[in-house]
Formats: structure tokens, sequence, C-alpha cells
């Protein structure tokens, strides 16, 4: 004798949802190994590896081993920029407030890094910064010394040809670098992710 | 800018893509908000922000039309 109607379509829903659920589950799993395969990546291209020498917008020099003992956020972007800085910047100062709403949580330390050092001088930085996080960095130099920063991160930089009253845009990868307290690099967020996705990511590598 | 000319500038350009969402794309239609607009934003934001606009239309269409690479004039 078959099952009534109602027993069937009880069985059927079980077993879609537990396919379903399996399904779900097992993609889940796969995003996580190919995102740990991906920080694995750019780990083993030991982004952000080596000394640098910038100034901070009072004039200091700084390099690698003033951040050693500290997270940090680190963002390239440059002051005259239309719209995603200020947007990513917002976005950093935010996930720095979330993750300083926490208890127990170790501080970290803001930094921006111009990718426009011929505008962005230590006066620049500071105006700009202002609007933001008040423990924001800000970090200038000559153009070769910012290359070099830039090139350790594998940070695309490109200034546009200039218009007629000098005005130009620079092009740039669009990142925020997780760095741990020994100075390795350990994740990156692209434009995508919101404050909230960065505060908990981060709160998970600590 | 501060911070205060680039919502300013912000705010412009909105205006004028509202201006032009209304009356599906025609610039005459939005004369004194473009003009409003360029005198707001400096000129290399202007550039970014048109070419944005085309951009974010052109995706928009490729969400709600799908994408039809052969019917590209002027490729073989």
């Amino acid at each position: 004798p078959q099952l009534p109607l109602r027993h069937r379509l009880a069985v059927t829903a079980a077993v879609t949802f537990t396919v379903a659920a399996g399904w779900l589950y097992l993609r889940h799993q796969k995003e996580q190994q190919q995102q740990q395969r991906h920080l694995r990546h750019l780990r083993s291209l030991s982004l952000g590896q080596g000394d640098f020498q910038l100034q901070d917008t009072s004039g200091r020099t700084r390099s690698k081993a003033d951040f050693l003992g500290s997270w940090v956020l680190l963002y390239f972007g440059f002051t005259h920029c239309p719209d995603v800085c200020p947007e990513q910047l917002e976005r950093l100062s935010r996930a720095l407030e979330l993750l300083e709403a926490q208890p127990g949580l170790p501080p970290v330390q803001p930094v921006f890094v111009t990718v426009d050092p011929q505008r962005d001088d230590m006066a620049a930085l500071r105006r700009y910064l202002r609007d933001f996080h008040p423990r924001f960095l800000g970090l200038t130099g000559s153009p070769g010394q910012v290359r070099e920063v830039a090139a350790r991160f594998r940070v695309y930089v490109s200034a546009g040809p200039p218009d007629s009253d000098g005005d130009y845009v620079v092009d740039h990868s669009v990142l925020t670098f997780l760095l741990d307290p020994d100075g390795m690099f350990r994740d990156c967020y692209g434009s995508a992710r919101t404050a909230e996705e960065l505060a908990r990511s981060v709160r998970g590598h600590m | 800018p501060t911070m205060e000319e680039r919502k300013a500038c912000w705010g412009a350009r909105d205006e004028f893509w509202q201006c032009l969402d209304r009356h599906g794309d025609d610039a005459a239609k939005c004369e004194k908000l473009r003009r409003a607009f360029e005198s707001r934003c400096p000129q290399q934001w202007v550039k970014h922000f048109d070419k944005r606009r085309d951009f974010l239309k052109y995706k928009k269409k490729l969400e709600t039309e799908g994408f039809h690479p052969y019917e590209t004039a002027g490729k073989s």
C-alpha cells in the first residue's frame, strides 16, 4: 500500500531540503578553499615584504619597522581622486569604528599612501585626511620611494594625461591591505566589500 | 578639493544624472544642470564621471538585454 499523499510530500520536502543544504554547504566549502588558495598565493608573492622609506605628515621618515607591533590597514590613493578614494577611506574609517566598538581587540593603524607624490605633499595629506578617521596616518615621499612601495604591494599606478589646467587623475588598483603586527601581509580587500565585511575579516585574522 | 567641495560636486553630478534619467539621456534638456555640474567639479572629474555614466549605462544594458557579441557593428 502506498503512503498517503501528505507523507509522500513530507518525504520529498525533507529530501529536497537535505540535498539543498548539502549543496549549499559544499559550495561554501569550495568558496572557502578558493579564498584560502588565493590568499596563500598572495602571501607567496611576499606582498609588502622588504623595507620602505616614506615621510608622514609631520615630516618624519617612516619605515617598515615603525609599524611592527601593530595591525595595519593600508590604502593607496591620491587626494585629487574623484570618488573612489573618499569612498574607500570612508569604508575603512567605518570598519575601524566597528572594530573599536569591540572590547578586547588590538587597535588597527590606518595608513594612506599617496600614489601622486607630485601634488600630495604633507600639507595636502593632512588637509585630506582630516575628513576621515582621526588616527589616519598619511605617507608621501619622492616619486621613486612611492613607486617602490607600490611595486612591493603589486599596486598598479598610472597617471593620466594632464588637461589644460594641469589637473590629472591617477589610475590605480583599489585595494586595502591588512598587515599583521609582524609586518606580514594577511589579506586584501577590493572595492566591493562593505565596512562590516572588512571588520569581520580583520577580526577573524586577529 | 575639500570634503565640502567634493560633496557639492557629487550633488551637482547627481542632479544632472537624475535629469538625464528623467529625459531619456537627452542632454539638451539638462543644459542648466550640466553647466552647474561643470562649474562645481574639476574638469578631470567631469571627464571621469562622464565615462562612469557611460559605463553604468552599458552595464545596465548588459544586465537587462544580455550580451550579444556578434551584433557589434563593424566587426567581422
